[in-house]
């Protein structure tokens, strides 16, 4: 993407205001989305991005740069930009690089890019026909296919040169359930950072056939009455849970400022002590995956909950310089124009020991919420939110009729707590997070878990 | 190379390949914003980008592609792909390019001065310094940031259509934290016009005011209630529901306004405007992502759906003519359908009339989960909302963790009372606004 000589040349005058760090990030992106309604191709977005982020750091000081362009004379206009807002001396000589190669743990099959529309198109139509097939009720079905080819390198002052190729491909099928005067949906969008061997795990009609499922079983829901309630949370997109009432919580790019519920709670009990929590951005072909972090640092499996204590958090370089931590390959960023921080990437509640049916039969009437839809959180206040997709009444042990409209609200470090039965089967899913460093893949999940009090949105 | 250069390439390439229709939609944006944390700037960054989308009509089909990467090879790249995805498009929908001969408006003169780095971290600082000085529970977390951003938008095409729309704006504001020696809580305000005009005490103590508002705040009973929502909330919420007024969304099944224009669809008393050049938006647009000329009109007008919002292919599938909604996310975008600035039209009533309307309720002032609680193919709607309870027609203790449900098409209907206090978020097209609006028996779950 850039010389050798260039990055030197950057890194040298990003440094020569005085900056004790700097670090060069380009990127080359394709991206193609292909989107179908009522199983014909509709649009085609089809992007090529490319430009550089150039930061630099004095002590825990920061300034960022970025540029859409990797010609030389705009990498180097970046660095200077960059450089003009300190004031200082150079503290530093030259920069000699070191090229590092960091092992692919998750090879590619196929590569999107070298197949054409048609392969792709027909896989999704062939699942939007399904989910079509499925019930006269189904009213519409949309569908898309992503893939994307992300190409980075990143070189610091300190020497490093590193590269990485990100190739990540996902589907997508949305039905609406409609009786004319009211609809519902259900959708399901399994993703992997992988190439079309994806395609391969999964059949597309049984795809089609979840998302209109799902549609039809809540067009004939009812509401659940709201109030406080124990919760049955189905493995798989479940880990939203987790994901927002405490992962973000511990995000160095909160715990730094003083911005988040967990502050100095390390090695504390801050769980239920049957919650064991897992970020690890190494699992082969996971959507969150990666080989290095944004920063060049290795992807690493961290252990943020043990049994209920707290660990450690997600740190990267910056921030690990005001909480006095190593970085803990936690550093993303959607791309150049966003200045990288700490993230999650594929973030579980560990497997447990609880058998799902003792999980069910526990609880006299409740909610069984059976897959989820997204969810947020003000990391300051830990006050969550997410909703539920497809839930059901729990009544004396047993799931009982759909409900629909149900939402889940507390605060998370209350809840966590409140996790008091943790099943056996782990499975995770595929969602888009989104922080100040931009839209980033990030994997959920858990296995069937009991969380004994939550206040339940509904009617 | 240049933009301008690069576009000769294109037109050159699709000269030779004999693409008879095409556009060029390009933006360009230069920003810089300041961060502050504890007494110091913390980040200071600067960013340059632009990017360029090209879309081309093959057999009556559109094809799209999109770069940042300005090179001769690049170009041809581009077109290439362009056609390649042009050739998969199965839609029966017709594709245009728009000829010339719409009359266009005239954005105001730009009054917003670009501040230089300096101004900028000072007035940061400063922004900083009132708000650890408005409270002495004001917590370190505490951040002021200022941005300036300038943009261009231009788009042209083969049928000789050459249009540009330029905008720039400054922003400032606060998040402020405090900590009462238990539990931690926040506040925040911002700004958008020119960083001289801007009242940083001000700003720092609105911010500081929103947090220690919030002090002690706890859930309330689950029920029926009489619900106030303020401005800022109800903006949320007609934001994400916005997508239902697209004549794409309705076409496409997606929305339950099919066949519902000149129906009553919501109180007498709503009006819903859709105004790309509204002096509160910090983008204002003559020209939409297929360079229709852009105007003001009524969605909603007493109640009556007067129309929907188009772009020029769901127009002529419908026959009518485009509103100059075509709307783009960004440059890279397909062209959808979308409102610019979009807000409920104030009717009577100051933010107390309002509460001293509902009597007995709760007052929200912010919903969060949009994205995931707010559904628009349903209109169903179950969000986490935070505010006050309201007591004999006034604002008492704070409210938190609880959830507003009801159904978006429903609540239309149930609308009581509309206030004059506006309230504008920014949003996709522009900025989204509306006054604090009065909705009766509505559920709440809590305790």
């Amino acid at each position: 993407m850039l010389s050798q000589k260039i990055i030197r040349e950057a890194l040298v005058r990003a440094l020569s205001t005085g900056a004790d760090y700097a670090e060069v990030f380009a990127e080359h992106t394709r991206q193609k989305t292909i989107n179908l309604v009522s199983a014909k191709v509709d649009k085609i977005a089809d992007a090529v991005i490319s430009g550089v982020g150039i930061r630099i750091f004095k002590g825990t000081r920061c300034v960022v740069g970025s540029a859409s362009s990797l010609d030389d004379a705009a990498v180097l206009d970046c660095a200077s930009r960059v450089a003009d807002a300190l004031q200082g001396v150079p503290e530093h000589g030259d920069v000699l690089l070191r090229e590092r190669i960091f092992g692919d743990i998750h090879p590619v099959r196929i590569v999107p890019a070298g197949v054409e529309n048609a392969c792709k198109i027909d896989y999704v139509r062939e699942a939007c026909l399904a989910a079509k097939e499925y019930s006269q009720e189904i009213s519409q079905v949309t569908g898309w296919f992503l893939e994307v080819d992300h190409k980075i390198l990143i070189a610091t002052s300190e020497g490093l040169l590193a590269t990485d190729r990100q190739i990540r491909t996902r589907v997508n099928v949305s039905a609406i359930a409609s009786d004319g005067s009211e609809n519902q949906t259900g959708s399901t969008a399994p993703g992997a950072r992988k190439g079309l061997e994806l395609f391969e795990d999964f059949d597309p009609k049984e795809l089609g056939r979840k998302a209109a499922r799902q549609a039809v079983t809540m067009l004939h829901a009812g509401y659940i009455n709201a109030g406080v309630m124990p919760v049955a949370i189905e493995n798989g997109f479940g880990g939203v849970i987790f994901h927002e009432a405490c992962g973000h919580s511990l995000e160095a790019s909160g715990v730094a400022l003083g911005q988040s519920q967990f502050c100095g709670k390390l090695g504390q009990q801050i769980a239920n002590p049957k919650v064991t929590a897992i970020d690890d951005g190494t699992i082969p072909g996971g959507w969150g995956s990666m080989n290095i972090d944004d920063e060049g640092t290795p992807a690493q499996r961290k252990v943020l909950i043990d049994k209920g204590i707290l660990k450690t958090y997600m740190v990267d370089k910056l921030n690990g310089r005001r909480m006095g931590m190593e970085s803990t390959g936690s550093s993303r960023r959607q791309g150049y124009q966003f200045a990288p921080t700490s993230r999650m990437t594929n973030t579980y509640i560990d497997a447990g020991e609880d058998r799902d049916e003792d999980i069910i039969a526990s609880i006299e009437y409740g909610l069984y919420a059976k897959d989820m839809g997204g969810g947020s959180v003000n990391p300051v206040t830990g006050q969550f939110n997410f909703s539920v997709r497809e839930g059901y009444v729990i009544r004396n042990g047993k799931i009982c009729e759909p409900v629909r409209g149900a939402s889940l609200v507390g605060k998370g470090s209350d809840v966590i707590m409140n996790i008091d039965m943790v099943g056996k089967n782990v499975a995770r899913a595929q969602g888009m997070c989104g922080a100040s460093s931009g839209s980033i893949p990030t994997d959920v999940g858990q296995p069937l878990i009991r969380v004994s009090s939550i206040t339940v949105g509904g009617r | 190379m240049t933009y301008q250069e690069f576009k000769e390439v294109v037109i050159g390439i699709s000269a030779e390949l004999q693409i008879a229709d095409y556009e060029l939609y390009y933006t360009e944006s230069d920003s810089a914003s300041v961060e502050t944390f504890q007494q110091e700037i913390k980040e200071y960054s600067t960013d340059s980008s632009m990017g360029v989308c090209y879309r081309c009509i093959k057999d009556g089909k559109a094809g799209y592609a999109s770069t940042e990467n300005l090179t001769a090879e690049e170009a041809a790249s581009l077109v290439a792909r362009a056609l390649e995805n042009a050739k998969s498009i199965e839609s029966e929908e017709e594709a245009f390019i728009h000829e010339k001969g719409d009359s266009y408006g005239v954005l105001p003169e730009n009054t917003c001065k670009e501040p230089t780095g300096g101004e900028m971290k000072e007035a940061a600082l400063v922004l900083q310094k009132e708000m650890y000085a408005a409270d002495s529970r004001v917590a370190d977390g505490t951040q002021s940031f200022v941005a300036y951003g300038r943009s261009t938008y231009a788009l042209c095409n083969s049928k000789g259509l050459d249009l540009e729309d330029k905008a720039s704006y400054t922003l400032c504001g606060g998040l402020a934290l405090v900590h009462d020696g238990e539990e931690m809580y926040d506040g925040s305000e911002d700004k958008d016009g020119n960083l001289e005009d801007f009242d940083l005490k001000e700003i720092a103590g609105k911010a500081v005011e929103d947090a220690i508002s919030t002090i002690g705040a706890d859930s309330v009973p689950s029920g029926k209630y009489n619900v106030v929502f303020m401005g800022r909330a109800f903006a949320q919420l007609l934001s994400t529901y916005d997508s239902v007024f697209s004549a794409e969304a309705v076409q496409k099944g997606m929305s339950l306004l099919k066949d519902k224009e000149g129906e009553k669809i919501a109180a007498d008393i709503v009006t819903v405007i859709d105004d790309p050049m509204h002096e509160k938006s910090l983008v204002k647009r003559t020209f939409d992502g297929e360079g229709v000329a852009t105007y003001e009109k009524n969605v909603i007008e007493n109640g009556v759906l007067k129309t929907l919002l188009h772009n020029l292919s769901t127009a002529a599938k419908a026959g009518v003519k485009s509103t100059g909604n075509g709307q783009k996310a960004s440059y890279a975008s397909t062209v959808g359908v979308g409102p610019f600035t979009f807000y409920l039209k104030p009717v009577e009533g100051t933010e107390e009339d309002i509460l001293s309307a509902a009597g007995n309720g709760i007052c929200i002032k912010d919903v969060s989960g949009l994205h995931a609680g707010a559904n628009p193919v349903t209109g169903d709607f179950s969000l986490l909302a935070a505010g006050f309870r309201i007591e004999n027609g006034k604002k008492t203790s704070p409210v938190k963790s609880i959830t507003v449900s009801g159904n978006f098409f429903t609540m239309l209907k149930e609308i009581d009372r509309i206030g004059t206090d506006m309230k504008f978020i920014r949003s996709r097209g522009g900025k989204c606004g509306s006054p604090s609006v009065l909705v009766r028996d509505m559920n709440i779950a809590g305790q």
